[in-house]
């Protein structure tokens, strides 16, 4: 199966580190892949390199055999690709259904292409999808952890992008919740949606994901299997710190 | 005392037009300018010409205002809208500052300090308005209009956008809006109110110089904004109407010497500042701190 999103010796620096060194990594369409790493090893770095959010400092970002290397954000997010924030980032001050909406109209000027109806009805569907309706009139600032998390997910779903990137969107959610969450998911993936998630939580990793990449200090260890990959020693070694 | 009130009253629907067309940048857009009355001052001095050396009619007067300030402040945004909001900041104060010096030294086009003198009453397609009350009519149609077309904006895709960057510039960004794009938009819309705001000031005073487009008058509109509520359709109204109406209250405090006004109305100034911002920083017409 050939790669939706490939990268290919991403790099970027900040001051003496290599946040992110050579990465070569591939997203398969329509699986789930996941990127694990401990702290600080670069997974957010890589998003924001994916995204326009970060300039690399070498390599590059293809789509469907497109290079969308530093385009801004903006160019990037319209071809399709949403992103979540590790820190959310909601429109605080925007009603919940605000929120949603936003994501749905990708124009900058006065007005928007296409029907208003068809947009709207996204929106709703987003909200409900994510158990927000009874919320939307609710400002985004006034929500508790989980409807927040849960209202970043309803954003990137009314997007109608068909990869995600998904930085760590289930941490801290109770079980009612992440299993809320992991059905959305499943869901999305489903309907043909290309996700990477970012994810702490192995138990989540081993429910939800195809494929795994193993990022460490700025750089890919190992990609594969779930199964093989976290079976390795040496892996489990780095991930609990256990390192030499 | 009529004539008193319609020229106070028509003074609040310039100044309301004002607040609100900085709303636009400060409480949609989280772009804070304190360079306002800049983009007054160039309406005002284009209206004035165009009276001047053209034809007295307002609706031209408000047109040629209206595309000077805005295109000045969309092309002097441009540069500094790049740089993050603390420096926007700066960089507006600098842009007033400077402008203050080019309205007093251009006394070619702006007749530096003495200003341009004897605008002639304001006329609408060859119909004199220079009656106080039917200006002030005119002035409240402006302001109405105004509000129109905000609250039209604000609840549609661009207001949406536009709040969306304040809270969030890179998730709006995520979510494909062109952030420069949009504040571009929102300044130019914010300069163009403000330069039909200065057009009918310059009929309203028949007058205008340098001194009504200065720093101090750019923090007053900005304090209106902020003391009213940033953000609120009705919030820079309240606030207008409060910070215009304080010195004109003052005046008729018995036993305070007129000298002594300008002194009190800053200490009253700073103190509702500083009281609502720990007590309501949203504003009178923003939602309470806590308030769910
Ligand atoms: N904007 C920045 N400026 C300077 N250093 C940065 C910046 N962003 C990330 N870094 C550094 O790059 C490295 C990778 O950070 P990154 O946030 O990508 O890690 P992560 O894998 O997402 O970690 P976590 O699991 O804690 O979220 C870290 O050392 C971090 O301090
Ligand atoms: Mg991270």
């Amino acid at each position: 199966m050939s790669a939706l999103l490939s990268m290919r010796g991403l790099t970027r620096r900040f001051g003496g580190i290599a946040a992110v060194d050579g990465v070569d990594l591939d997203l398969a369409p329509g699986i789930i892949t996941a990127l694990i790493g401990p702290n600080g090893a670069g997974k957010t770095t890589l998003f924001n390199l994916i995204t326009g959010h970060l300039t690399p400092d070498a390599g590059s970002v293809a789509l469907a055999g497109h290079m969308i290397g530093r385009r801004a954000p903006h160019h990037i997010a319209r071809l399709g690709i949403a992103r979540s924030f590790q820190d959310l980032r909601l429109f605080a001050r925007m009603s919940v259904r605000d929120n949603v909406l936003c994501a749905t109209e990708p124009a900058s000027w006065f007005w928007q292409p296409g029907g208003k109806a068809a947009r709207k009805a996204r929106a709703e569907r987003a909200l409900a999808a994510t158990g927000l309706e009874a919320l939307a009139r609710a400002d985004a600032a006034d929500l508790a952890y989980a409807e927040r998390k849960f209202l970043s997910l309803a954003r990137i779903l009314a997007t109608g992008a068909r990869i995600w990137l998904l930085d760590e969107p289930a941490s801290g959610l109770d079980p009612a919740s992440r299993a809320r969450f992991s059905a959305l998911l499943r869901d999305a993936v489903a309907d043909g949606v290309t996700i990477c998630l970012i994810e702490h939580n192995l138990d989540i990793v081993i429910e939800l994901a195809d494929r795994i990449a193993f990022l460490d200090q700025g750089r890919k260890l190992a990609e594969g299997d779930p199964a093989t990959i976290l079976a390795d020693p040496h892996l489990a070694a780095i991930y609990f710190g256990e390192r030499a | 005392m009529i004539a008193y009130l319609l020229n106070l009253a028509q003074l609040a629907a310039i100044f309301g037009l004002l607040s609100v067309s900085l709303n636009i940048l400060i409480g949609y857009g989280g772009i804070f300018s304190v360079a306002h009355a800049v983009f007054f001052g160039l309406g005002a001095y284009a209206g004035a010409h165009v009276a001047l050396d053209l034809a007295p009619d307002i609706l031209l007067a408000a047109l040629a205002a209206a595309l000077i300030a805005g295109v000045f402040s969309a092309l002097l945004a441009l540069p500094a809208l790049r740089v993050r909001g603390e420096y926007f900041v700066i960089a507006s104060l600098g842009l007033q500052m400077l402008a203050t010096t080019v309205f007093t030294e251009a006394s070619d086009v702006t007749g530096g300090l003495g200003g341009l003198v004897g605008i002639p009453p304001p006329t609408l397609f060859g119909v004199s308005l220079a009656d106080p009350l039917v200006f002030l009519l005119v002035c409240l149609g402006a302001l109405a209009l105004a509000l129109a077309v905000v609250r039209l904006l604000m609840r549609g895709s661009f207001g949406r956008a536009l709040m969306a960057l304040r809270d969030s510039e890179s998730a709006a960004e995520a979510l494909g809006k062109n952030v420069p794009l949009l504040k571009t938009l929102a300044v130019l819309l914010g300069g163009a109110g403000a330069g039909i705001a200065g057009a009918l000031f310059a009929f309203q005073e028949a007058f205008v110089n340098v001194e009504s487009f200065t720093l101090d008058q750019s923090v007053l509109i900005m304090a209106m904004v902020i003391i009213g509520g940033a953000g609120t359709l009705a919030g820079p109204l309240i606030g207008t109407v409060l910070l215009l109406a304080l010195p004109a209250a003052l005046t008729f405090i018995p036993g305070l010497p007129p000298t002594d006004i300008g002194a009190v109305q800053q200490l009253i100034y700073g103190l509702a500042m500083t009281l609502l911002m720990i007590f309501r920083p949203a504003g009178l017409a923003g939602r309470r701190a806590g308030q769910r």
